[in-house]
């Protein structure tokens, strides 16, 4: 591989959220091809049969009662209004965000 | 003194990134309250790399840690400043995270004890996550008594973790004392192939005699899968950071670019500003390998090769009580002498492979060596079994005594 294709780069960054500039995607390419290459080692492993790992330790599906908590558990939970303040903008208790369909 | 990605009510908490530069946490970290129930007073947060994704502890978007035995070295990463303040005396002990490394390598290189507690033992609510199949809260002490002390006081259950460990533990101190005579102890040979510095080699070589002249059987013993970790652990890290970090997105909390027109702007704007170069280069690695038409050729086969290494590990601890070998290929390198990301990602070839298997592992100070007229520490690590940390606690605190 060598080096992935501008495409590639931007079709990831733009999933990922990410603006790179002309730069950026220059060495992104090189530097994400020289770990895939190094990552393509993991072809010489035969997993056929082998169970992926789900969890380390072996636990699985931690529930709990389906009902509301009374209180925020052990005091831990922080209260919503102070949660709503932290975001960059806000109106009457809501989070505010920008237009999501353009002009 | 405490890593700067684990909340402190109140207080600011930046993951020594740009994106979180202002963000006071609004609650405190579980491992957090456990400890000011047991009166402890904070000092401070400490640097680390950005989101604790590096090696050496430059990746901090706030200037590097540097190493308290020389100052133009890396204090090792990613729980840079939590191991540098307490090897300079700046603390009595430190919370650090570890990931594939992150508190053992900078203890190893500050000449301080990190243990990495089992996957699960430490509740992580309240840390900001980077790989959650991986991360584990644990302390960096001056010695394995005080690493103890600290366990007992974060360790247990946790309703707001819940992939925290519910079952009985013990009190991690009272074990200590006990001799490790007659232990079974398995050095892997794979340890010691040629990336390791001749010098380290020595030491490790000579920590593994003192076992075994405290009277603890030592065998050779083979983990071959260990050559497939790093590349494991790189496309599992990725992935799991890829998902973790969309929540930056400059809507909810921290830094938000608001000249931007449409929500679409916002987050490519708000990502691109505050993303240091390492972070948005994993996140572009995990979108990529998580990505339509590649999610089983790199993560489903990362995850089956980490089911290999498990059972290594695992075969290997049906005959044995621990695993022991150097944390570190080398001592502490020049700040910027590792270069590009793929040699700091090889550092973590003894550590990673670990967090792999969700094992608890000890490094513990086992000399000094000198490159180029600095004195550098070298760490000794110790692998146990899942949620065995008594065992390697014995087994650092025995070997620890014995060097005095």
């Amino acid at each position: 591989m060598g080096k992935l294709s501008k495409k590639e780069i931007e079709r990831v960054a733009s999933l990922a959220r990410i603006k790179l500039d002309e730069e950026e995607k220059e060495k992104m390419a090189s530097e994400l091809g020289a770990v895939l290459d190094y990552i393509d080692k993991l072809k010489e492993v035969n997993t056929d049969g082998v169970e992926p790992i789900a969890h380390i330790t072996g636990m699985e599906n931690i529930l709990r009662k389906d009902e509301p908590m009374k209180k925020p558990l052990e005091g831990q939970a922080a209260d919503a209004a102070k949660l709503v303040k932290m975001a960059p903008d806000s109106k009457d208790n809501f989070v505010k965000v920008k237009a999501v369909f353009g002009e | 003194m405490i890593k700067d990605n684990i909340l402190i009510e109140g207080e600011k908490c930046t993951a020594a990134s740009k994106i979180l530069e202002n963000y006071i946490a609004p609650y405190d970290a579980t491992v957090i309250s456990n400890l000011k129930q047991a009166g402890a007073v904070f000092l401070g947060k400490t640097n680390l790399d950005e989101f604790a994704m590096g090696a050496t502890g430059e990746n901090s978007a706030f200037g590097p840690a540097l190493n308290p035995h020389d100052h133009t070295r890396a204090a090792g990463g990613s729980s840079s400043g939590s191991a540098a303040a307490v090897a300079a005396d700046l603390a009595v002990y430190a919370l650090g995270s570890d990931t594939g490394g992150s508190i053992r390598a900078p203890s190893a290189w500050c000449g301080v004890v990190g243990l990495k507690p089992t996957y699960g033992l430490v509740s992580r609510h309240g840390l900001i996550a980077m790989a959650s199949s991986l991360d584990q809260i644990g302390p960096i002490t001056k010695t394995v008594e005080d690493a103890a002390i600290v366990l007992n006081t974060i360790a247990g259950y946790d309703p707001m973790d819940s992939t925290s460990h519910n079952g009985e533990l013990p009190d991690y101190t009272a074990n200590l004392n006990k001799p490790v005579k007659g232990l079974k102890i398995a050095v892997p040979k794979e340890f010691f192939s040629k990336g390791l510095d001749g010098q380290v080699n020595n030491l490790t070589q000579a920590a593994i005699a003192k076992l075994e002249s405290l009277g603890a059987h030592i065998d050779q013993v083979s983990l071959p899968m260990i050559n497939f970790a790093i590349a494991t652990y790189y496309i599992i890290v990725s992935s799991e950071v890829s998902a973790n970090l969309a929540r930056y997105d400059g809507i909810r909390y921290g830094r938000s670019a608001n000249k931007a027109k449409s929500l679409l702007d916002a987050y490519l704007e708000t990502r691109a500003e505050g993303l240091g170069a390492e972070v948005k280069r994993r996140i572009m690695l995990g979108t990529y390998a998580l990505s339509a038409g590649y999610y089983d050729a790199y993560y489903l086969k990362a995850q089956k090769v980490r089911a290999l290494i498990k059972r290594d590990f695992e075969n290997i601890f049906e005959k044995y009580d621990v695993i022991v070998g150097p944390t570190m290929p080398y001592a502490a390198p020049k700040l910027g002498e590792l270069g590009d990301s793929l040699s700091a990602y090889l550092a973590d070839i003894y550590t990673a492979p670990v967090n792999l298997a969700g094992l608890p592992a000890i490094s513990v100070p086992c000399g000094q060596v000198e490159v180029d007229g600095s004195k550098l520490p070298v760490g000794f690590q110790i692998i146990g079994k899942h949620f065995d940390e008594a065992r390697i606690l014995q087994v650092a605190h025995n070997f620890e005594k014995s060097r005095q």
